[in-house]
């Protein structure tokens, strides 16, 4: 195989190089910006370079024929990897949408950085949906992380958000060097850092190396678990939600997961070894095992402590522990389709709440779930479009999220793991109990605050996207489901 | 041969993990972690030299964990520089205000 | 094989010369010189300066600013190296790579110097 790279392939990186390029010459533009122009030129750059990019992969996806391989399979050009760039490049593009209402001079002094490193994590999470090589993704995986952990760090005087990165990027790398040793015994077994030779190599292992592999994927666990924020790897999530800026927040919440479980989705099937042949068992009856106890332990624990949550961002923490779950059970079920619409269902709802987090907390100053009391009276339109995305995150019939999780059901009842259908329907029906909590405080009217809430032109863009996307494909799903599927 | 190596690498990790869990300054805390990465290189390298299926890739491999784990300690140092300007505590069991 | 032996032979010899040399050095100059210590002669600097405080102060944090520098610029040597090694098989287009990592390190540095990170002040 040849293992150069040529000029012309550099066309099938356009969309990853417009990133590249746009984070160099943006981040210089910031420095030798005008003291006192606004910043949100930066911001509109941000989107421009990201919409350009989203533009290549659309393009890309149109001529897709088969699958592109440069470099030794490093860098992949596949049906599923498209998907899930363009799901992140949807996402980060929305979240700079949603900051420019919600990111004030007074939280963070530099606002131009922030912009710009949102452009290398969005591309972290590119590099790992395109990518079969457990270097690049590793490199993928800590580009997106880096990135994060600054992001976090952003609002400088802040001390509960300086503590909350610390601890972020403390369990972080501890998880990264579990990933990394795990990795470590992979490419050891495998003898390659090629995701598929590994895959063939440990086929024909001696039955004597398989606790190595056990041990390997063990490891690995506990770094997927706390890049999901899945139960019992969570801890970190409701301290660094409530103290990092909500746009960061949200981007925590929904491109960390996305790349996380496109990292999964490539690195699970390496486990199908063959134990027994007369059982037809192999190694990856046991991770789906795993996979299924932990969605388990997520989904009741995020539930559970939600109901006892009085701060928002604490308690959509919470909510997206309880996600992270659902999004383990389709992992594990091995329907990538099903997978890519809940993703774009959990993205919309979740950057869409958020949106509506930001302008609410900005004009009240604190993140009391009271927030929402008698927003019904003071922004009525805001208000009815909060309430479909909470009955989108709760699953009630006729939004996105409905439908996402009825096919993860599915899903689950086809394989006949009736236990976990059980556990999910339960905590699902457990998670109306405090949307539905929100939705009563919406209506309730406040004798207390008689302020006005303004929410900003592009947030309310933002809101209103999230929430027509909700409901147009909750009754036209096929269009999307045939665009996940068209080859 | 592998089997000390690989003995060796787990022990370290072992002790960066304790060291990361346990130990009451920031500084050390940052440096436990490198541990735990380092630990990881042992392991590489020493499968890329004994392993089962020995192949040059590992040497690679390791080259670019050292500089992602200096990219990561460098961010951790800045954001410990930062907590301890606006705090004054480098003291990982007084750093307690998200509790309360 | 002999001859490779013989090349670690030479590197034992220079390791015992130079542990040897200053502890032989040192032992014969004790036996030799007279001993008449005064207290001027114990402190650490007997040049004049006088010591104040203890040994063990904490650095000041300007240092860790530098230290970061170095270290982040210092480890992306770490790819030169094999670049450089297999130079002659690679040719032009590693050499345009390179440049280009460079150029990106250079965009580093100039970033960080217009944030005024090379100044004392800075933090």
């Amino acid at each position: 195989m040849d293992t150069r790279l040529f000029a012309a392939d550099l066309l099938d990186m356009l969309p990853e190089l417009t990133l590249f390029i746009a984070i160099i010459i943006i981040s210089l533009l910031d420095l030798f910006w005008p003291k006192n122009a606004s910043k949100k030129g930066i911001g509109v750059l941000t989107l421009i370079a990201l919409i350009v990019s989203a533009g290549f992969l659309i393009y890309q996806r149109i001529h897709l024929d088969g699958v592109i391989s440069l470099l030794n399979d490093s860098y992949l050009v596949y049906h599923y990897g498209i998907l899930f760039k363009l799901i992140v490049l949807l996402g980060v593009s929305l979240i700079v949408m949603m900051s420019f209402g919600a990111i004030r001079d007074k939280d963070i002094p530099h606002i131009g950085e922030y912009y710009v490193l949102l452009m290398p994590a969005a591309l972290g999470a590119m590099i790992m949906a395109s990518s079969a090589d457990i270097i690049t993704l590793f490199i993928g995986l800590e580009l997106l992380s880096i990135s994060s952990y600054i992001l976090v760090a952003l609002r400088k005087h802040h001390t509960k958000s300086n503590e909350a990165a610390f601890k972020y990027i403390v369990l972080g790398s501890i998880a990264s060097a579990f990933i990394l040793y795990g990795m470590s015994f992979l490419y050891g077994m495998g003898g390659s850092t090629n995701l598929f030779q590994i895959g063939a190599t440990l086929q024909s292992l001696e039955s004597s190396f398989h606790p190595m592999i056990y041990v390997s994927f063990f490891l690995l666990l506990v770094g997927f678990g706390f890049k999901l924020a899945a139960a019992p790897f969570h801890t970190w999530a409701p301290e660094v939600y409530s103290a990092a800026p909500t746009p960061v927040v949200s981007f925590l919440a929904v491109i960390s997961k996305a790349a996380m479980l496109i990292f999964m989705f490539m690195f699970l099937p390496v486990y199908f070894v063959p134990l027994d042949p007369v059982q037809n068992l192999t190694i990856y009856s046991d991770v789906v095992l795993t996979l299924h106890v932990v969605a388990a332990i997520s989904m009741i624990v995020g539930n559970i402590v939600a109901l006892m949550q009085k701060n928002v961002k604490r308690l959509l923490a919470f909510s997206s522990i309880a996600n992270a779950g659902y999004f383990l059970v389709v992992l594990s079920t091995d329907r990538p389709g099903e997978l890519v619409y809940y993703l774009v269902a959990y993205l919309l709802m979740t950057i869409g709440i958020f949106a509506v987090v930001t302008a609410l907390e900005n004009s009240a100053e604190h993140q009391d779930i009271s927030i929402f009391s008698g927003l019904y009276f003071t922004a009525p339109v805001t208000a009815v479009m909060t309430v479909i995305l909470l009955l989108s995150l709760a699953g009630i019939p006729l939004t996105m999220g409905f439908l996402g999780k009825f096919f993860i059901l599915l899903g689950v009842i086809q394989v006949k793991t009736y236990w976990l259908a059980a556990i999910m329907i339960v905590s699902s029906v457990i998670s109306f109990y405090y949307y539905f909590r929100i939705i009563r405080l919406m209506f309730m009217r406040s004798h207390s605050e008689h302020t006005t809430i303004k929410v900003p032109v592009t947030t309310m863009i933002v809101i209103a996207i999230c929430v027509v996307a909700t409901i147009f494909f909750a009754f036209f799903p096929q269009y999307m489901l045939s665009f996940i599927e068209w080859t | 041969m592998l089997n000390s190596y690989l003995l060796l690498s787990a022990s370290l990790f072992c002790i960066g993990l304790y060291g990361a869990l346990s130990k009451k300054n920031a500084v050390i805390v940052l440096l436990s972690i490198e541990l735990m990465l380092n630990a990881a290189n042992v392991n590489i390298i020493a499968f890329s030299k004994y392993g089962i299926n020995p192949s040059l890739t590992g040497h690679v491999f390791s080259l670019f964990s050292m500089t992602v784990a200096a990219a990561e300690v460098a961010v951790g140092i800045a954001i410990l520089i930062m907590l301890y300007r606006n705090r004054g505590i480098s003291d990982v069991t007084k750093m307690d205000v998200l509790k309360k | 094989m002999e001859q490779y032996f013989n090349q670690y032979i030479i590197v034992a010899i220079f390791i015992i010369i130079g542990i040897a040399l200053p502890f032989g050095a040192l032992t014969a100059g004790k036996l030799l010189r007279p001993k008449a210590p005064t207290k001027e002669k114990q402190t650490t600097y007997e040049s004049g300066n006088e010591p104040v405080g203890l040994s063990q102060v904490q650095f000041n944090v300007r240092y860790y600013m530098f230290a970061l520098l170095f270290v982040i610029f210092d480890v992306e040597t770490v790819f030169l190296y094999p670049w450089a090694v297999a130079y002659q098989e690679l040719g032009l287009f590693a050499l345009i790579e390179m440049l280009i990592f460079v150029s990106l390190l250079v965009v580093g540095l100039i970033y960080a110097w217009k944030k005024k990170v090379f100044e004392w002040d800075s933090i």
